[in-house]
């Protein structure tokens, strides 16, 4: 009895397991699955991922790198059509360039029961070139209907073998296998740097491999003999290949939620990155292993280290600019202002300088690295003690892990004879010290220092901006409502509204402003050190509103803050897995004066209260009294922390639940 | 001595044309009411066109335009669209700072050079040269010069001075030379407030405007299309990509493409027409032939955009997407029209804008235009159906929101003819919303109801259906935006293709929806479908008064009131009626603690003048201000 239920469960595991995804093998199973069990909302499912990396000797080119694609998709409905279509970039440099092979691909339908295949055709392929760097291949499948299997596979080689693509565990739809080998022979030795939630371990293996030698040898022939003789003999290098296998069955799809600085930053990923070669009977190559490495590599980079040496080309000018100052505060901000003004972004990224730091400097424009590295280089010649920080930018992650590509961006970093530390990012006419745009915070950058050795630094502001609003404001027994508003902002704050205001045509940011508030008349707008960075930046304008309040029989009710209060909770999902990126700490707070109309007194008011989110990570605090004709309030609101992890996701939503219902709680009036 | 004389004024003429060219690399010499609204100027340009043959066409483009801010810089527009049938000559740009010194200068290989495929297309052989520059400093000035040369003679550059939002124009010439056996058919629009020159001779023909002042944007208003000043050019014989061409008139025009572009592309195979038979075999009229074959279509294929030379203008074979399952507008519409007539339904091949502010094909004048290709099926005594065959989604003839309410060209087996899309009237794009809702006696909501959307409503709509349950509950929530901490309880969605209606229940609740306040409670009666919509204002409405399209919103609401506490005072029943539509709103007392709020908000379409701008927003206004109408209620 026994044996036969174990015999039972035996051949179930056994079936269970037969799936078979040998190329062309579509099940009927597979293609009358009308959803995925594990997600029904996908659109599409990846049934099979399968990919094998490894390097190939060809004689006379030597390594080349060569991926193997293998892929069978599910498609459930319409929405997952797009999954039809595949899309891949060919890196080119020169004549040197990706290439690949003839794709094999079908599309599998059930049809009265039978499974139909039709095969892509050329038809179905596109190439192109997107750029000078790319070329585009396309393919798109044939027949497809809700319920098609696809399946495809195809291979590429490049001769890139320093950059293996990234090995990516987790997509926009769910994948029920994976399988990956990356091939590594001895010479090569790559660090793995893994990212995301999925810890996926391969396991390891290795095969012995060959490189064959022909040698020709051609014997010239000599005394009496006067033929020659050819020789031929064959020589055979072997080395060994590590095979790292990873598999991992059912998982999720990533989906994306609101304040979420870069949902890569949690796609579950492996990146192998080059650290150093060594061939046979040649000297041991270093890209990068450690963190040392990393900064040693790019530091020695003639488009990072040299061009931080450079001083030549600007040395009149800074001459000039600081030679009667000794305030070395004073000189690093005027060093700051000027190539502020000097040199304009051209909004290209990157860490290395692109057409390098003297021609910028000449022509006025650059990238990110010309403009930081020219500005740490003059700092330096200065007399200030500046450094180059690597950073990766919002869009393009974090790197955990010692790694070259893992930035993307430069500001500099100057510690200051008091020992204050500053970062500055000369990118943003608007900038100032300590304020970096938006993009550059993400988490925390890499300081170099002139010897090589680096540390982290923490990207995100310890300082709240500020947004200070005052109002006063006069209701009308009509429920109208006018007066004056005053708002100062600091630090991000007051990038934020410079980058809208400064450059903006005036007319239409004010009837923007009019309109932010359903139509608010504005009059008298004014805005004080718009230009002048070094103060808060203030605006102020008079208005008027109408239908603020609700006049019902002989009662008049209104919220105090009127059109200013916050209507609408950003946080819709139940449930969230990422951290909340605020992208800095902030504080507003609400001082305002109502006068009431006349003819009328104060019945109630809302109680003074105040609540604070866990952690010290926030805090709200309504305090409000009422004296003869005018009621005094003043809201605060804070969030201390730039990141708010999804453990206090259900407390952040409550939070703000609460406090948009404080700011609509009402006050009435009674006729006297 | 009369020699030297001849030459001094020679000189000296040319030293005043060079003065007057160099005199508009500067922001200075900007006439000042040309500023306003003005990211930037085009100082000058030049449009220079030699159409040496049906066959053959080149282009000679000079632009002068200086940049006053940073929101200018794309008015630039260093930028060339080129594929197997377009070369460029020469491209050329100058950079001026505001000194009117030269300060940099490109040529043809400093531009980018980039495939001009977008993304809702597969592939296209379409590429565009661009320059990227950086502005080292405000104002600055770029001179532009570009020759192409073509093949393709369809099209022919419209004389178009103004071709974007902020941006002013000082000069703007146009010069077309053409052979005399060609014949040229212009047409004027949008020049009522601007001084058009227009001079014509044998084989040319030139225009010249000055000083537009730069267009602003502006809700409801007409679409740029609409208002910018163009004249549009076609010549009565042309070649696109080989194909020739020889036409006076929308029926030639559409006999041409007929012949030339449709006809020999439906060959199905026969297996293709026995199974088509087979499958409408039992029906008996047209329309519902149509509709299985319509369905078919839209189970077997999808939408792939592929565009390359004369197959961005002719349709794919219908045998091709029988087999492959996939095409374009052209190849799905050419698809569906081969296998209606295979059954003997005759149907219609038809261009179309497709936008959807609703454009109309300009129906005067003869020439390539639309961007878009659909369906029509003529009915006897009804009105036409229209198909749109790149959705799969789509209910059968139903086309709002994207090609309703315009001139489009049908083309039948005997000529091109213009017609009109179907319209939406408000009666038809209607939601009714029938819910009910309870409050507490600590003022929480259990609310309960059932959309039931049509028209232009159901389009609004429609796409929810395939949303996942995350998604929706997100979409509920900002529907409903002015409901802070609610929850979902219970969705439910029901799509019913064949009387074109979406039916969404849901109920969900919500905490202190209304706001205890000492002994009172105030509640807001419309919890279910509150405008808060406000048009735009604008300091100075510059253009009419535009509604594309109407609806209307009837809501029936039973609330049931909180058990302590009873009604202080009731909103007033009200009614308005104006030109832009009506609102009404009812409070009926069902019994002690229950109220049917009644509510009708309708806004008709159509073009009003400028003036009564200000009167719409009021009455949406007034609408937004009734929605929020409370009731007081005080404990019992």
């Amino acid at each position: 009895m026994r044996i036969s239920a174990l015999i039972i469960a035996l051949s179930f595991t056994l079936s269970a397991f037969a799936q078979d995804y040998d190329f062309g093998d579509v099940s009927k199973e597979e293609l009358q699955e009308k959803f995925n069990p594990s997600d029904s909302s996908a659109s599409a499912t990846y049934l099979y991922k399968n990919r094998r990396t490894y390097f190939d000797y060809i004689k006379g080119l030597g390594f080349e790198l060569k991926t193997e694609i293998h892929e069978r998709i599910k498609i459930y409905n319409k929405d997952g059509f797009d999954y039809a279509t595949k899309q891949l970039n060919l890196y080119k440099n020169g004549n040197t360039k990706e290439s690949i092979s003839p794709i094999k691909a079908f599309t599998y339908n059930l049809e009265n029961g039978k499974i139909v295949e039709e095969k892509l055709t050329k038809k179905g392929m596109f190439n192109s070139e997107t750029n000078k760097y790319f070329n585009k291949v396309k393919f798109t499948m044939p027949n497809i209907k809700p319920g098609s299997v696809i399946e495809y596979k195809y291979q590429i080689t490049s001769p890139f073998w320093s950059n293996i693509d990234e090995l990516v565990f987790q997509h926009d739809i769910p994948i029920k296998k994976l399988e990956s080998n990356i091939e590594i022979p001895e010479y090569f030795n790559f660090r793995i740097n893994t990212k995301g939630y999925l810890t996926v371990n391969p396991t390891t293996d290795s095969k012995t491999e060959y490189i064959r030698f022909v040698n020709k040898t051609r014997n010239q022939g000599s005394g009496y003999s006067a033929s020659s003789t050819t020789t031929f003999n064959t020589s055979e290098v072997s080395y060994s290949t590590k095979i790292s296998k990873y598999e991992i069955e059912n998982v999720p799809a990533l989906k994306n939620e609101p304040y979420v600085n870069s949902i890569n930053n949690y796609r579950s990923s492996i990146k192998y990155e080059l650290s150093y070669t060594k061939f046979p009977y040649s000297q041991i190559e270093y890209y990068t292993t450690t963190w040392e490495d990393v900064v040693e590599t790019i530091f020695k980079s003639s488009n990072f280290g040299d061009e931080l040496d450079r001083t030549g080309y600007y040395e009149d000018d800074i001459d000039n600019i600081v030679s009667s100052i000794s305030d070395p505060e004073r000189r690093m901000s005027l060093i700051f202002d000027f190539v502020k003004s000097k040199v304009k972004w051209n909004g290209y990224y990157g860490k290395y300088t692109d057409d390098g730091v003297k021609k910028s400097f000449k022509e006025g424009v650059g990238n990110v690295a010309e403009i930081n590295l020219m500005l740490t280089s003059m700092l330096r010649y200065a007399g200030l003690k500046a450094h180059p920080v690597l950073v990766s930018t919002r869009g393009h992650g974090i790197s955990l892990f010692p790694t070259r590509e893992g930035y993307n961006y430069v500001v500099t970093y100057v510690k200051l004879p008091d020992g204050n530390v500053v970062l500055l990012d000369a990118t943003n006419k608007y900038s100032v010290p300590n304020v970096l745009p938006l993009r550059a915070l993400n988490w925390q950058g890499r300081v170099i220092a002139e010897h090589g050795s680096s540390e982290l630094i923490d990207l995100y502001p310890s300082v709240a901006s500020k947004n200070t609003i005052t109002m006063m404001a006069k209701l009308d027994s009509e429920g109208g409502v006018e007066g004056m508003i005053r708002s100062v902002k600091t630090n991000h704050k007051a990038l934020d509204f410079r980058e809208r205001y400064v450059e903006a045509n005036k007319e239409e940011f004010l009837e923007k402003l009019e309109n932010k508030y359903n139509g608010l008349e504005v009059s008298d707008y004014a805005v004080k050190n718009d230009v002048d960075l070094s103060k808060p930046v203030m605006e102020s304008y008079n208005f008027f509103k109408e239908n603020q309040a609700d006049i019902i029989g002989d009662k008049i009710y209104f919220s105090p803050l009127f059109f200013l209060r916050t209507a609408e909770n950003p946080f819709k999902l139940e449930k969230r897995e990422f951290p909340v990126d605020f992208g800095y700490p902030s504080s507003t707070t609400y001082r305002v004066i109502v006068t009431i109309p006349e003819g009328y007194k104060m019945e109630s008011m809302p109680e003074p209260s105040a609540m604070a989110l866990p952690d010290n990570l926030g805090e709200f605090k309504y305090n409000i009294s009422g004296k003869g004709n005018s009621i005094q309030l003043i809201i605060s609101t804070k969030i201390n922390s730039s990141i708010i992890t999804p453990l206090y996701y259900d407390a952040l939503k409550e939070y703000f639940n609460k406090f948009i219902e404080k700011e609509a709680e009402q006050i009435v009036l009674t006729k006297a | 001595m009369h020699k030297t004389n001849l030459a001094y004024i020679l000189l000296l003429l040319f030293s005043i044309q060079v003065l007057a060219q160099e005199s508009l690399y500067t922001s200075l010499t900007i006439p000042s009411k040309l500023r306003g609204n003005a990211n930037a100027v085009v100082r000058y340009n030049h449009v220079q066109i030699a159409l040496n043959s049906s066959y053959e066409m080149s282009v000679l483009q000079k632009r002068v335009v200086t940049i006053l801010n940073k929101e200018g810089d794309d008015a630039i527009n260093a930028v060339v669209h080129y594929d197997n049938n377009v070369k460029i000559k020469n491209l050329e740009v100058k950079v001026y700072n505001n000194f009117g010194t030269q300060i940099n200068k490109f040529k043809k290989n400093d531009f980018k050079d980039v495939s001009a495929v977008d993304g809702g297309t597969l592939y296209s052989d379409s590429r565009v040269k661009y320059l990227e520059y950086t502005a080292v400093d405000y104002p600055y000035s770029v001179e532009f010069i570009s020759e192409t040369v073509s093949n393709n003679t369809a099209f022919i550059q419209p004389f178009m001075p103004i071709d974007d939002y902020f941006l002013s124009i000082e000069r703007s010439t146009y010069q077309i030379n053409y052979p005399t056996e060609i014949t040229l058919r212009t047409l004027e629009r949008n020049f009522d407030n601007y001084e058009l020159i227009k001079e014509e001779a044998s084989g040319v023909l030139k225009y010249k405007v000055k000083n537009i002042n730069a267009f602003k944007p502006e809700k409801y208003a007409p679409a740029f299309f609409d208002l910018a000043p163009k004249v549009l050019l076609a010549s009565n014989q042309f070649t696109l990509e080989g194909v020739q061409a020889k036409v006076e008139n929308w029926n030639d025009f559409g006999k041409w493409m007929y012949h030339d572009l449709i006809k020999d592309t439906h060959d199905l195979p026969e297996s293709t027409i026995a199974m088509i038979q087979e499958l409408v075999k039992d029906e008996t009229n047209d329309i519902e032939k149509a509709k299985k074959i319509y369905k078919y279509v839209q189970d077997k294929t999808r939408y792939i955009s592929v565009q390359v030379g004369i197959g961005g203008w002719k349709p794919f074979n219908a045998s091709d997407v029988d087999k492959l399952g996939y095409g374009d507008c052209k190849g799905l519409t050419n698809y569906t029209m081969a296998l209606l007539n295979a059954v003997g339904v005759k149907s219609n091949y038809c261009v179309v804008w497709r936008y959807t502010q609703g454009r109309s094909i300009e129906k005067d004048f003869t020439s390539m235009q639309g961007n878009h290709v659909f369906l029509n099926i003529p009915t006897e005594n009804n009105e036409d159906i229209w198909l749109e065959c790149t959705s799969q989604k789509l209910p059968f003839g139903f086309i709002a929101n994207s090609t309703d309410d315009r001139d489009v060209l049908v083309i039948t087996t005997d000529g091109g003819e213009i017609k009109h899309t179907k319209k939406y009237n408000p009666e038809e794009s209607i939601q009714t919303i029938n819910g009910k809702y309870s409050i507490s006696n600590d003022g929480n909501l259990q609310a309960q109801v059932i959309v039931g959307s049509k028209g232009i409503q159901y389009d609004d709509k429609y796409w929810l259906e395939t949303e996942t349950e995350r998604d929706l509950d997100k979409h509920y929530k900002k529907r409903w935006r002015y409901v802070n901490s609610m929850s979902i309880e219970s969705m439910d969605i029901q799509n019913d293709k064949q009387d074109i209606q979406f039916i969404e229940q849901v109920s969900f609740n919500a905490t202190n929806y209304s706001k205890v306040i000492g002994d009172r409670m105030l509640l807001t009666v419309n919890a279910l479908n509150r405008s808060t919509h406000v048009p735009d204002r604008y300091r100075n409405r510059n253009y009419p008064l535009k509604v594309s399209r109407g609806f209307v919103d009837i809501d029936e609401v039973e609330i049931e009131l909180p058990s302590d506490y009873k009604v202080e005072s009731m909103p007033k029943n009200i009614a308005i009626e104006n030109k832009f539509g009506h609102y009404k709103t009812e409070i009926e007392k069902i019994d002690e603690n229950k109220l049917l709020y009644k509510r009708e908000f309708k806004v008709n379409d159509g073009e009003f003048p400028k003036e009564d701008y200000e009167k719409f927003r009021s009455f949406y206004k007034t609408v937004s201000r009734q929605d929020n109408a409370k009731i007081a209620l005080i404990k019992k």
